[in-house]
């Protein structure tokens, strides 16, 4: 079993990497472009970590190259990956075969379901059929949640989800740590603001009528004291 | 057979089945008495007549569990003469002090389900101590060998090698959770179903000494022996295919049936005659081989099958004599190797599928299809066959589900737990979303300054700052130098950390002082982002020194995922 940590590690340089190659300093990107964005790239790296050994893993890089858009991200994410996830992201998840296979069982399903005959039956075998149902809706669910989940048998199934289980769960860590430490550096950065023009504010009470008078960013910085944000800028300018 | 034989066995059957299932903490001991008889005597363990080595090992652990419950509603009547008859020799001494004859008595007048419960529970028990001996490999490499000698030893077990194809039949749900233990992934999915069935058996049967428990350990151990194997294998596969449960009626005839029978072919052949009982003659083919081995192993497995075929079947009966025994023995062998052509060619094969026990020593090493070999009372449909084989896989991987998904250890049913997996892989979806735009928000130019987070990682996430630290150490790049800065930033934000922050201090220094003042800048100048970010990503990448890195990988912290397959 691999490692959590070297999961989240290399998790995290290729999500990185991914943040990198997304370009987001040159483009204005709305809130939301940015956060599919990061979801993409999270998601890649994610995958990318299974070398393309885990089916879901090569579903979901499939699942990015559909879009032409998220194609050249992906493409550029995997440059360095093994030839597995290439291949999936250029030429798609499943053969065509196989969308055929799964599509009649779901009519085979369906007309199973429309002809069902309601026999009585003992209570035994009426119990033992109602919880084949259950988790066949179950299993059914589960299958459109873990990718690529559509075209495995039960064991596999479980096998990918376990795996699945184990990737998400690293992702989700990281990011809270990111999101955490991004939190704690903004904060930072506004405590510093802050300190700054209070010095700032110190200087200027120091000579104050020079100040007051020439400066109007003083006033400026003086009206605006209760604003972080601009006491930030002032405090910055004045630093700079 | 003699009736001293008989009481004797009557009473180590009554007090195993009696200790094995009326308490677990009885059994144990009992157990432990066993065992201690069968460790001192050699290989053979044929210390006493009728006296059948039980591997302790995981014996006690593993029966205790499952033979408690089963073995209550175990009626050990019909054990009482096909097993006396046998030398369940557990500890004839000890089992014989402790067993009380009044209890088996009652137990028998339990219902039949639950006699089969509890002799799976007893095959599991019994079977359990020889694979874990078999897992030492104690047995195994010496087994073939010895077991010969000792087997002949043995007085007839034909009773012991019905009750342990009866245990194998009638062994719950615990065997995955017995075999686990043993560490053979393969026989579990085979056998998780059975649950203890291997082990019950060998316990329950330690006269038949080492051969019969690593037969009945069956999956793993049996695979690796080599004639013994066979034996084992044959005992396994029933042991497997007893080990489903038998809620039918029948079995209970047949069983007590078999107990007759095996009964009777304690008298001359023993073990040979068991096998013959239970291979149902049908593969007489190499009587000498299982002799000695096969002895009583083989003719529990070839017993349990025939139980299977022949239900109530006076075929037990037959004295084949070691022929038809050791026929049976080897039949396991030969079917496994057949793999599944002849699901029906044999009353042994009960399935189409076979165990592959790869203890068979012709058996090639590697097959390409599992095979599976049908429990007792079980259909013999290739179809259904396949069909257990699957639900056995599914629910083995359904454990170490429950082992990831949090909240799940109680939890027991497919649908239930199916539910949770859904919902835990639901909620973490959704978290990966809330964060991603948590963090477009956070970040408006998405410049995710590393010797930023490095900073911030260290001082509030070890798991973060490690990982981050790895990670630019493990991205040599090379980059254009940075603007030099306060070098004593990134101290400064190191107050009260722990060793490794130390490390990762130095490493931070050393190599991403100059960032630091990049790392200021970007957030101050929010503006100014562009060069800032391309500079601030260059630095984040610089690598540490290689010792660095290593300490702090060294210093992380332990896997923060708990679940690892």
């Amino acid at each position: 079993m691999r490692a959590p940590q070297s999961i989240k590690q290399e998790f995290l340089k290729k999500w990185i990497l991914g943040l990198q190659l997304c370009d987001f300093a040159k483009q204005n990107m709305s809130m939301l472009e940015r956060k599919k964005a990061i979801k993409l790239s999270a998601d890649i790296a994610i995958a990318s970590t299974r070398n393309g050994m885990t089916c879901w893993s090569r579903a979901l890089v499939a699942k990015a190259s559909r879009d032409y858009g998220d194609k050249v991200l992906v493409e550029r994410m995997l440059a360095s990956e093994s030839e597995k996830l290439k291949k999936v992201s250029s030429i798609g998840l499943i053969a065509p075969n196989k969308w055929v296979i799964i599509r009649s069982k779901k009519i085979l399903r369906k007309s199973r379901r429309a002809r069902r005959v309601r026999s009585s039956v003992p209570q035994s075998v009426l119990a033992k059929s109602i919880a084949k149902k259950m988790v066949k809706k179950r299993t059914q669910v589960l299958k459109s949640l873990v990718p690529g989940g559509e075209f495995m048998d039960d064991i596999s199934l479980i096998e990918e989800t376990l795996d699945y289980i184990i990737s998400l769960r690293a992702q989700v860590d990281v990011m809270q740590t990111l999101a955490k430490a991004t939190d704690l550096l903004n904060e930072r950065a506004k405590v510093q603001a802050q300190v700054g023009h209070l010095a700032l504010a110190a200087e200027s009470t120091a000579s104050p009528t020079a100040r007051l008078i020439s400066d109007p960013s003083e006033a400026f910085f003086k009206q605006t004291r209760e604003s972080p944000q601009v006491t930030r800028h002032q405090g910055h300018r004045s630093s700079s | 057979m003699e009736m001293g034989d008989k009481d004797k066995f009557e009473l180590e059957k009554r007090s195993d089945n009696h200790i094995n299932y009326h308490s677990p903490d009885s059994m144990p001991s009992d157990w432990r008495y066993s065992s201690a008889n069968v460790a001192n005597s050699s290989l053979g363990l044929v210390s006493t007549d009728n006296q059948m080595p039980v591997c302790r090992g995981d014996l006690v652990g593993v029966s205790s569990c499952s033979s408690a419950s089963m073995v209550d509603s175990f009626s050990p009547g019909q054990w009482d003469h096909p097993t006396n008859s046998q030398n369940l020799g557990f500890c004839d001494i000890s089992v014989q002090n402790n067993a009380s004859t009044s209890n088996p008595m009652g137990i028998r007048k339990g219902g039949p389900a639950s006699l089969r419960t509890g002799l799976d529970k007893t095959l599991d028990i019994g079977w359990n101590p020889p694979s874990s001996m078999l897992k030492g490999g104690i047995f195994l490499p010496t087994a073939p060998g010895v077991l010969p000698q000792s087997l002949s030893q043995f007085p007839e077990d034909s009773a012991f090698i019905e009750r342990a194809a009866r245990f194998s039949y009638f062994n719950g749900g615990n065997f995955s959770d017995m075999v686990n233990p043993f560490g053979i992934p393969e026989s579990m999915d085979l056998y998780s179903k059975g649950g203890g069935m291997m082990q019950g058996p060998q316990e329950v049967f330690p006269g038949s000494g080492l051969k019969s428990l690593s037969v009945v350990q069956g999956q793993k151990n049996v695979m690796n022996m080599g004639d013994s194997s066979r034996d084992t294998s044959l005992s396994v596969e029933h042991v497997a295919i007893e080990g489903s449960p038998l809620k039918n009626e029948k079995k209970n005839g047949s069983l007590v049936r078999s107990h007759d029978e095996a009964k009777q072919g304690v008298g001359g052949s023993g073990n040979e005659s068991e096998e013959a009982e239970f291979s149902g003659g049908g593969r007489q083919d190499k009587p000498s081989k299982l002799e000695g081995n096969g002895g009583e192993l083989s003719a529990k497995s070839p017993a349990s099958k025939k139980r299977k075929r022949n239900g109530q079947d006076a075929d037990l009966d037959q004295a084949k004599g070691t022929q038809q025994s050791v026929e049976a023995a080897k039949d396991n062998p030969e079917v496994q190797q057949k793999g599944d052509e002849n699901p029906t060619s044999t009353p042994i094969k009960a399935t189409g599928k076979q165990c592959k026990l790869g203890s068979q020593a012709s058996d090639p090493p590697k097959e390409e299809y599992i095979h599976v070999r049908a429990r007792r009372g079980q259909a013999t449909n290739s179809h259904s066959l396949a069909e257990r084989v699957r639900r056995e896989k599914i629910s083995e991987r359904m454990k170490f589900l429950q082992d990831l998904v949090p909240g799940c250890s109680k939890v027991t049913g497919k649908a239930v737990m199916l539910d949770e997996i859904i919902n835990y892989v639901q909620s973490l979806q959704r978290q990966v979303e809330f964060l991603s735009m948590k963090l477009a928000t956070v970040n408006p130019r998405l410049d995710f300054n590393t010797e930023g987070l490095l900073a911030k990682d260290i001082l509030h996430s070890r798991a973060v700052s490690s990982s981050t630290l790895a990670f630019s150490a493990e991205v040599p790049m090379v980059y254009p130098p940075f603007n030099a800065s306060q070098p004593g930033f990134i101290q400064a934000s190191f107050p009260g950390m722990e060793s490794h922050s130390d490390m990762l201090r130095r490493a931070i220094n050393s190599q991403l002082t100059p960032m630091t003042g990049g790392f200021k800048e970007t957030t101050q100048l929010p503006n100014a982002w562009d060069d800032e970010l391309h500079n601030v990503v260059q630095m984040g990448y610089v690598t540490c020194a290689p010792q660095d890195s290593q300490d702090i990988n060294g210093s992380l912290p332990p896997g923060h995922m708990k679940a690892e397959l």
